[in-house]
């Protein structure tokens, strides 16, 4: 994300995973009030996104902290280069520069951090070009 | 309603179609035409209406099932409409009855002083969340400054082949995991003082993803979004490089009604 901070969410639709977050354990519960004209319709199965800590979830993370050192062991200092770069337009004789400033850059999202999110990021594309 | 005599014949025959239900609303308000319901095709939405209050909603195929992502987005987005214009009681996703009388007998008619009481109380208010999620790289380098256990760990595992440190690696995840679970505390903490400074209801969610900082839901006037954002921004400058934040609304309050007996639940 950006330096500036806040994305706004808007009028617009949030992405599926923050509705699943909302209407699926939120709001008031029909079966509390209605006896016989309730209709059992059958839901897709959805999970909710509760965090429960796994193995996988250790593993993970173990592996997040092991990434971490070869973006600190190469880290200092870099912001520096990776504005020279910048201001440079990334013309640059030296030509170890860039490589590692593309390396730090994918340091900056593991690979990990978000995927769940990707499909629901186009399916939030595509409603938002509907409205 | 000629609609609700087709939908009696139909249902002699094999009761085909549910009324599903999105919300309540004052009985006053309009509903306009292109909005799309749950189902596929889309249900056409209407209100169904008793005394001072109406349930927004729409026939439902029952041989199907409900739940794609189409029909989510289609309820909260329903929902979120019509929160940002009048006050609404939103349902939670996949209520079905069986017709709209079956609505008016059994929902609205005998809770219709109660409902109607609750959406005098959101008159004019509005719901927002606003959701902090951890920069990981940033946090993790926190951790492992803050914890030396942590830092000893995996300098350890490091010099092992990865095939001999999976149990190492376990241990060292889960105390990874507890501290990010403290800190989350603190920043939840942190981050629902700021907001509750002004003068709102606050409701602090559960954690949905690893890397959460925070999730506050707001109840907040319509026309304080200003200040709101300003409370949001300030928290996301003291915070930059380690969390980033996003403000979502305005929503239907999904965080702040309450089902008779639900409460104790979470």
């Amino acid at each position: 994300m950006s330096e500036s901070g806040v994305a706004r969410g808007g009028a617009s639709p949030s992405g599926l995973a923050d509705v699943i977050d909302t209407i699926l354990d939120k709001g008031l519960v029909i079966d509390a009030y209605v006896g016989v004209s309730l209709v059992g319709i059958e839901l897709l199965t959805i999970n909710a996104r509760i965090v429960v800590a796994s193995v996988d979830t250790y593993l993970r993370f173990a592996e997040a902290v092991n990434r971490l050192d070869l973006s600190e062991s190469s880290g200092e200092g870099l912001p520096e280069l990776m504005k020279d770069i910048t201001s440079q337009g990334q013309v640059s004789g030296k030509g170890a520069e860039p490589a590692q400033g593309a390396l730090e850059a994918a340091g900056e999202q593991p690979y990990d951090f978000d995927s769940d999110q990707e499909p629901q990021e186009s399916a939030r594309r595509r409603r938002h070009e509907e409205g | 309603m000629a609609g609700a005599t087709t939908h009696e014949a139909a249902e002699v025959q094999q009761r085909s179609t549910g009324t599903y239900i999105y919300g309540l609303v004052p009985a006053d308000v309009e509903v306009s035409e292109d909005v799309l319901g749950v189902g596929d095709p889309p249900g056409e939405v209407r209100l169904v209406r008793h005394g001072e209050i109406a349930a927004l909603v729409s026939e439902v195929p029952l041989d199907g099932r409900l739940g794609t992502p189409d029909d989510l987005v289609a309820h909260e987005r329903l929902l979120d409409a019509t929160a940002a214009e009048v006050p609404v009681l939103p349902l939670r996703f996949g209520a079905v009855m069986t017709t709209p009388d079956g609505v008016v007998e059994e929902l609205l008619a005998p809770h219709h002083d109660d409902f109607l009481a609750a959406l005098n109380e959101l008159e004019g208010r509005v719901e927002y969340v606003v959701k902090a999620r951890y920069v990981e790289r940033a946090v993790l380098g926190e951790i492992l400054a803050e914890n030396p256990e942590i830092a000893r760990l995996r300098e350890e595992i490091r010099t092992q082949p990865e095939e001999l440190t999976r149990q190492e690696r376990i241990d060292l995840g889960q105390l990874v995991e507890q501290a990010i679970a403290a800190k989350r505390q603190a920043d939840t903490e942190a981050l629902t003082e700021d907001l509750a400074a002004l003068g709102v209801l606050t409701v602090e969610r559960p954690p949905s993803h690893e890397h959460d900082a925070a999730q506050v839901a707001v109840l907040i006037e319509t026309d304080r979004e200003d200040e709101l954002e300003e409370v949001v921004d300030e928290f996301a400058a003291r915070s930059e490089g380690r969390i980033t934040m996003r403000l979502l609304g305005p929503h239907a309050p999904y965080d702040f009604v309450a089902t008779p007996g639900e409460e104790t639940e979470r």
